[in-house]
C-alpha cells in the first residue's frame, strides 16, 4: 500500500483493498478495507472513495467510518445503498482494489465541559457515531445512545452490540443506556429519536450531545440541545465534489452569515454556527 | 531534434506568461492550489495555475444545492464565483502564491466582476495588491446585473467592451476566459481590444430537473455542464477560435490524460488546462504533465511547440 500524497495532517490519495464487503442488515453493507489512511484518520472524518466499474458517474463516494485500526492499517466503513455508487460499491469484493481521498474534514471533538454526553444516531448516521462513543470511552467519558432507523430490519445489530460493550466510564456509576427506535414501532422505542431524546434528558443531565442522521432530525436535536443549553455536536452530509475544499460545492449556510464548507470546515459543526 | 529518449522542450509562452510545460489548472477546480499540496507538490510540477474568481468586494456565493452529478461523465455545478474579495484573497493565500512563483510555476488571477466597473475596481486591487500575479484571467460570464443578468461577455460588442475597460489598468498580461459559444466571433473582438491569449470553454449551460419534486437539482434553474462529456466540443471551438485569432489559447475542456490535453495542442491550443478531473483524481494535472511529455517524445518532436496547431484533417 502506497501513500501517493506528501502533507501529514492533509488528505492523501491512498490505495485501498477490500478485505471483505458483506451486507450487515436490509440495505446496509460492512466493508473492511487495508489502507494506510487507517493509521491517521480521525472519529468524525471521512474518506471519499473512488468506485471502480463505471467511467459515466465520475465522483468518487464520501463515507464516515465506524472504525480505523492504526496498527493494521484496516479501516470499516458501514454504508447504506442508496444510489449507483454505493451499489457499485457493494460489488467490490475481497482483493479488488481502488483509491480513497483521506483523512478528510474535521471530525468530533471531545467536550469541552465536563459531564455525560449523548449520541443520537439516525440510519447511516451510526457508523460515525460509533467512532465518536469510541473516543468518548476511550478519554475516559460516559455516555448514553439514541440509535434510530426505519424499521427493526434495518438495523446494524452488530454496531449496537458494540456500543453496548464499551467501557464505562471510570468512577461512573451510572449504566449506559443504548435506547433503539424505530419509525414503524418493529423494535425498541416506536416513533423517531427526537422523541427518545426529550425522555431522556428530562431523565439526566448531559454536557454534550453529538448527532448524526438525516437532516430533519438533527434539527430536531439541535433545537432540544439548544433549549436546555447543552452543548450539540453535528455531522453534516451534502453532495461533494472535491472532498477537499477545491470546488466550493458542498456549503453549510451559517448562521453568523454566508458559508463553510462541509467538507474541510466539516463536517462536523457547532449545531449552533448552522442555519437549520 | 533530440533523439526519442531525450527530453523535449515542454515550455510554452501564453500571452506573455512563462509557462515551464503546457499544462495549466482551471479556475474553480483547483482552489488555489493549497488544497493539493497533499497530493503533489504544485510548484515544482505544473506550468501554471489559475486560482479561484476573485471580485473586488466578496462574494456570498449561491445557496445549497450547488452540485449534481448527471451521469454521462459529467456534472453540474452553481456556485456562484464565492470568493473572499481581492483584499481577503491577498491576505490569505499571497504567501503561499508567492511561493508557487518562486518554484517557477506561473500563478494567473482570475478577476470576476457584475458590472464593468466591478471588473475595473478588481484589477486594480489585483495589480495593487498582487505582485504574485503573472498575469490575470478575465472572466465574462459573470452575469451582469445591469443587463438583468446575461453572461457579461455574451455579445462580441459586451466583451470587448470588458476588455476595453480591463486593458489599461495592467502591463501584465490578460487572458479572457470564454463561454462556449461565438468563440471565433468573440475571439476577434477581444483580439482587437488587446487581450494577450484567450482560454475556452467555460462550462457549458445546462438543467438537470428532479422529476419528483420538479425542481431543479441545483440552486438555479441552469448551471455550469463540465467533465469529460464536454471534452469533444471543446476541442471543436479551441480549433475553431484558434483558425480566427493569432493571440494564443490555453485549451479547457473534459482533459482526463495526456492524449486529451495533446488534442487541445493538435487543435492550436498553445496550454492547456485542467478542469474537473482535478476533483475526481487530484493528481490529474501532475500526470497530464506526464503523459503529455511521452506523447510529445513519441510524435519524435524536440519541442510541444511544433505540434500547436498540427492537427492534418
Amino acid at each position: 500500500m502506497s501513500m501517493i500524497g506528501a502533507a501529514s495532517d492533509a488528505p492523501g490519495l491512498h490505495e485501498f483493498e477490500v478485505m471483505a464487503n458483506e451486507p450487515v442488515a436490509e440495505g446496509v453493507w460492512h466493508m473492511r478495507c487495508h489502507t494506510p489512511v487507517a493509521s491517521r484518520i480521525k472519529p468524525g472524518q471521512f474518506v471519499n472513495i473512488a468506485v471502480p466499474g463505471d467511467g459515466s458517474h465520475i465522483l468518487r463516494v464520501p463515507l464516515s467510518f465506524s472504525a480505523a485500526d492504526a496498527d493494521q492499517e484496516v479501516l470499516e466503513l458501514v454504508y447504506a445503498v442508496v444510489g449507483e455508487g454505493t451499489q457499485r460499491l457493494s460489488n467490490m469484493r475481497a482483493g479488488d482494489t481502488s483509491t480513497m481521498v483521506g483523512p478528510s474534514g474535521r471530525g468530533w471533538w471531545l467536550p469541552e465541559r465536563a459531564g455525560r454526553s449523548l449520541l443520537v444516531a439516525g440510519g447511516v448516521g451510526l457508523p460515525p457515531i460509533v467512532a465518536c462513543a469510541r473516543m468518548l470511552a476511550d478519554a475516559g467519558r460516559g455516555f448514553d445512545v439514541i440509535v434510530g432507523a426505519q424499521t427493526a430490519s434495518r438495523h446494524v445489530e452488530y454496531l449496537l452490540e458494540e456500543l453496548r460493550r464499551m467501557p464505562p466510564a471510570e468512577g461512573c456509576d451510572c449504566a449506559r443506556k443504548v435506547v433503539v427506535c424505530t419509525d414503524d414501532g418493529s423494535l425498541g422505542v416506536h416513533g423517531f429519536t427526537t422523541a427518545a431524546m426529550a425522555d431522556l434528558i428530562a431523565d439526566r443531565p448531559f454536557a454534550q450531545v453529538y448527532a448524526c442522521g438525516p437532516a430533519p432530525m438533527m434539527a430536531g436535536v439541535a433545537a432540544l440541545a439548544r433549549k436546555r443549553d447543552i452543548a450539540c455536536q453535528t455531522s453534516l452530509e451534502r453532495m461533494m465534489g472535491c472532498g477537499f475544499g477545491a470546488c466550493s460545492c458542498c456549503n453549510v449556510e451559517l448562521s453568523a452569515g454566508g458559508y463553510a464548507l462541509c467538507c474541510k470546515d466539516g463536517p462536523v459543526f457547532d449545531a449552533m454556527e448552522v442555519v437549520w | 531534434m533530440v533523439s526519442m529518449q531525450g527530453s523535449p522542450r515542454m515550455a510554452v509562452n501564453l500571452g506573455g506568461i512563462e509557462m515551464r510545460n503546457p499544462v495549466n489548472t482551471a479556475s474553480g477546480t483547483f482552489g488555489n492550489g493549497e488544497q493539493f499540496e497533499g497530493f503533489y507538490d504544485v510548484g515544482s510540477t505544473l506550468g501554471a495555475i489559475t486560482c479561484k474568481g476573485v471580485s473586488a468586494e466578496p462574494w456570498v456565493g449561491n445557496p445549497v444545492p450547488r452540485l449534481a452529478e448527471l451521469g454521462g461523465s459529467a456534472i453540474l455545478n452553481s456556485v456562484g464565483l464565492q470568493n473572499p474579495g481581492v483584499h481577503g484573497f491577498v491576505e490569505r493565500y499571497g504567501s503561499y502564491l508567492q511561493g508557487l512563483r518562486d518554484k517557477g510555476c506561473a500563478v494567473i488571477c482570475q478577476v470576476a466582476g457584475h458590472s464593468i466597473g466591478e471588473y475595473e475596481q478588481a484589477t486594480e486591487l489585483f495589480e495593487e495588491l498582487a505582485p504574485f500575479a503573472s498575469g490575470f484571467e478575465i472572466n465574462i460570464s459573470c452575469p451582469n446585473i445591469a443587463a438583468g443578468g446575461a453572461a457579461m461577455g455574451a455579445t462580441p460588442e459586451t466583451a470587448a467592451e470588458v476588455m476595453r475597460a480591463v486593458r489599461p489598468r495592467t502591463a501584465r498580461p490578460v487572458i479572457v476566459k470564454m463561454a462556449p459559444h461565438d468563440v471565433a466571433e468573440i475571439g476577434r473582438a477581444l483580439e482587437a481590444e488587446g487581450a494577450d491569449a484567450l482560454s475556452l470553454i467555460n462550462t457549458i449551460p445546462g438543467m438537470a430537473i428532479d422529476v419528483r419534486t420538479r425542481k431543479s437539482r441545483v440552486c438555479r434553474p441552469t448551471a455550469g455542464v463540465s467533465g469529460p462529456a464536454i471534452h469533444a466540443i471543446a476541442v471543436r471551438m479551441v480549433w475553431e477560435c484558434a483558425k480566427a485569432v493569432r493571440i494564443p489559447i490555453c485549451g479547457i475542456g473534459g482533459i482526463t490524460c495526456g492524449d486529451d490535453a495533446a488534442e487541445m495542442i493538435l487543435a492550436g491550443a498553445t496550454a492547456v488546462s485542467v478542469g474537473t478531473a482535478n476533483l475526481t483524481d487530484p493528481t490529474c494535472a501532475a500526470r497530464v504533465v506526464a503523459e503529455l511529455t511521452q506523447w510529445v517524445r513519441e510524435q519524435g518532436a524536440s519541442d510541444v511547440n511544433e505540434l500547436r496547431g498540427a492537427f492534418e484533417c
